[in-house]
């Protein structure tokens, strides 16, 4: 700061000597003049080069050279000359004169100079609000206003800057944002606090805590303070710049504020959301948990104290070993919602024989395919296809399942396969009721299980499916068929492998 | 069974202890419980069981590093119990050196069947030329295959690959092992190829190629040989 001030006095110094010299030149080069009768002339020179100097000079060196003029013309040429004497009258009227025009001329001069100065500095920092005011429309989220900002007051202040944001519940965060790696220190932070507070600067500069190289500013909030921003000024903001300053930050704050409702009212949205899932997730799976469970008790209880006879146990036992599959099942869906959801399914894609797939389902679900007619039609020279095994096991599984939920017994459930423009076709149709037209929509959807239907499940078997086709980069749709029943159909890219050269010839 | 085969179950948890005590009991096995990893280590080297039974989440030594230690020293075969049920477990597990696989939780039946078939190919050691499964018999030697006496013709490779399964019937095979054992180190990756041969062999040994009981496939991770 000092170095800056001598700077300026350095320069005014020199403006002061400049106009002299140029004045005192002025002068020797105007002597032949002297005497002759166009002493005159030579002030109304003085007078223009006076003008001229008021262009570019400021009032100090200005009023120093009319003054200076004034004298020189005096001693030089007015008659008698070499002395300040004036002998006639009307020269005496006419140095006068010469005085205070060359007063005003340049004191008037320097002030339209700095009157159109100021109103061009206005213009400027208009057009940088105008500007600035832009930018943060056009920034959506915290960090892209924050970028603008930082931004805005690098090119209008010279000055780094650094946003510490509160949380969201008016604690500000240690780190603030942007400007990775830079951590404010305790005391610093402890100012920061104090500022967002009590809505105050503090730091260097201000009376409060001046000891810190930083100063901080209060972000104004119309509801809410986003936070304070800390900056490292060389010199304090005075009269106009601190105005603009304060303008500036109010326009910065208020789209942060905007943001700053903005992700907060996400938020609470985020927050309802997830309790109303919690609570439908809590009844249906207390629910679901609780039948298998008072199944298992019952038949139990029921084999230890009592003398049934053998085939009522059993019975019991087989009672008990359905409630423990649909446990089992249950805690299967949960666990592969929760991979979905927290995004931990990736497809591990490897060369598969379809019929392993359909051979694996129909095996594992064998005893829920019984009341079934199960059609399985693979189309001839079906292709090996790259898939995730496991996540389409699931995926066939699920839909299987949810057919043998609601189709009518002994009815026919059909599971066809086949290859075409690269592409896996899956489908799969049973001849249940089909889907409510106004509810097939939701079909894929957490937790969705069609009105009155009275075969329980947590409504996540074809949200898991979807998941799970999507993973692989496919799709899946599920349609009401016009003769009855639901058919759903799966889609999912994959490339046919490169087996020509591996034909070899018999052994023997 | 004909004669007394001695069981060791490692598993922390006592319910699933109880289980298969009973359960292994009334099959007719001796069982022996352990109920974390030190202990079970030493009741292994102390009992020379015929087969273990192993937990792989025990709460003082992962499951995994007993495996290893255990396979040091004992040949007879291994199979995890566990409820880990991620491919790449279950793959560790089996180049540990485990001969099976099975996720809790489980069918009783599925456990003693895979326990009978690790049993029979443990004690299958000898040296003898021919090997029947079935109605199929494999001649290492003459390198004949016979499906109820008509002699199959099989190329190279699908006599390699059937040779490899049934060298190592009740085991889980990886597909990496195969690939590697089968066609070479290069070919680690080319499940393709795999997949092709096995279908080509399913349709010459199994009575229903589209239902195998010979072959079977362990969805994932490889294959099993056994009836």
């Amino acid at each position: 700061m000092s170095l800056n001030l001598k700077h300026i006095k350095k320069k005014k110094a020199t403006n002061y000597f400049l106009s002299s010299l140029i004045i005192i030149s002025a002068v020797l080069l105007l002597r032949p003049l002297a005497a002759t009768e166009n002493y005159h002339v030579v002030s109304f020179i003085l007078l223009f080069i006076v003008s001229i100097l008021a262009t570019f000079m400021g009032t100090g060196p200005v009023l120093m050279a009319s003054t200076l003029s004034a004298i020189l013309w005096n001693y030089f040429f007015i008659p008698p000359n070499f002395t300040f004497h004036i002998d006639k009258t009307e020269d005496i009227l006419i140095f006068g004169l010469f005085f205070i025009i060359a007063l005003v001329n340049g004191v008037l001069t320097t002030q339209v100079r700095n009157q159109e100065k100021l109103v061009r500095d206005r213009e400027q920092r208009t057009n940088a609000l105008f500007q600035l005011t832009k930018e943060l429309s056009k920034a959506s989220g915290i960090e892209e206003v924050l970028k603008v900002a930082v931004g805005e007051i690098r090119s209008h202040f010279q000055t780094d800057s650094f946003f510490i944001l509160q949380d969201g519940e008016n604690v500000l965060n240690n780190t603030g944002r942007l400007q990775r790696g830079k951590k404010l220190t305790p005391s610093e932070y402890n100012v920061a606090e104090w500022v967002f507070k009590n809505m105050e600067k503090a730091g260097a500069f201000t009376k409060n805590q001046p000891a810190v190289d930083t100063t901080f500013y209060p972000l104004p909030g119309a509801k809410v303070s986003p936070g304070v921003v800390a900056v490292k000024l060389k010199e304090q903001f005075k009269g106009d710049q601190l105005s603009y300053w304060d303008t500036f930050l109010a326009q910065i704050s208020n789209a942060l504020e905007r943001e700053f409702l903005g992700e907060m009212a996400q938020r609470v949205r985020f927050l309802d959301e997830s309790d109303r899932l919690y609570k439908t997730l809590f009844n249906s799976i207390s629910h679901e948990l609780r039948i298998p469970v008072a199944t298992i008790m019952g038949a139990s209880d029921s084999i230890l104290n009592s003398t049934n006879p053998v085939n009522t146990q059993s019975a019991l036992c087989n009672e008990i070993f359905t409630a423990s599959l649909r446990l089992n099942r249950l805690i299967e869906n949960l666990l592969n919602i929760s991979r979905l959801e927290s995004g931990h399914i990736s497809a591990r894609l490897d060369w598969y024989d379809i019929n392993d797939l359909i051979n694996k389902v129909a095996d594992d679900l064998i005893d829920e395919l019984k009341p079934f007619t199960l059609v399985i039609d693979v189309q001839e020279e079906m292709p090996l296809v790259k898939i995730d095994f496991g996540l389409m096991e699931q995926v066939l599984y699920n839909l299987l399942i949810n057919s043998t939920q609601y189709a009518p017994p002994t009815s026919k459930i059909m599971l066809s396969l086949g290859y075409a423009n690269e592409t896996m076709i899956i489908k799969v149709a049973d001849k249940g009721p089909g889907f409510p037209e106004k509810e097939i929509r939701h079909a894929f959807k957490k937790f969705f299980r069609v009105d009155g239907n009275k075969t329980g499940g947590l409504g996540l078997g074809l949200s898991i499916a979807k998941g799970f086709v999507e993973a692989h980069g496919g799709t899946i749709s599920v349609e009401n068929l016009k003769q009855g029943g639901t058919l759903f159909s799966i889609l999912i890219p994959t490339e046919i492998p490169d087996i020509k050269n591996i034909q070899e010839p018999d052994y023997e | 069974m004909n004669e007394e085969e001695t069981i060791l179950v490692i598993d922390d948890e006592k319910q699933i202890r109880r289980l298969l005590e009973l359960t292994l009991s009334a099959s007719g096995y001796k069982v022996i419980l352990s109920v974390n990893g030190k202990e079970g280590l030493i009741d292994a080297a102390t009992n020379h069981p015929s087969l273990i039974l192993l937990d792989l989440g025990l709460p003082d030594i992962d499951g995994q590093e007993i495996l290893k230690k255990v396979r040091e020293w004992y040949q007879k075969p291994v199979i995890i119990l566990s409820v880990r049920d991620s491919e790449e477990e279950i793959i560790k597990a089996l180049d540990n050196g485990a001969n099976d696989y099975l996720t809790k939780p489980f069918r009783s039946g599925e456990l003693l069947a895979r326990i009978r078939a690790a049993l029979r190919s443990g004690n299958d050691v000898s040296d003898s030329s021919e090997m029947t499964f079935g109605s199929i018999t494999i001649d290492r030697v003459s390198h004949i295959v016979r499906k109820n006496n008509e002699i199959l013709k099989l190329t190279a490779t699908e006599f390699s690959l059937l040779l490899l399964l049934a060298k190592n019937s009740g085991r889980v095979l990886t597909h990496q092992y195969i690939l590697k054992e089968v066609w070479g180190y290069g070919y680690i990756e080319q499940t393709q190829y795999l997949r092709v041969f096995v279908a080509q062999l399913r349709k010459k040994i199994e009575d229903n190629p589209s239902k195998p009981l010979l072959l079977i496939t362990e969805s994932g991770i490889g294959y099993r040989f056994g009836e």
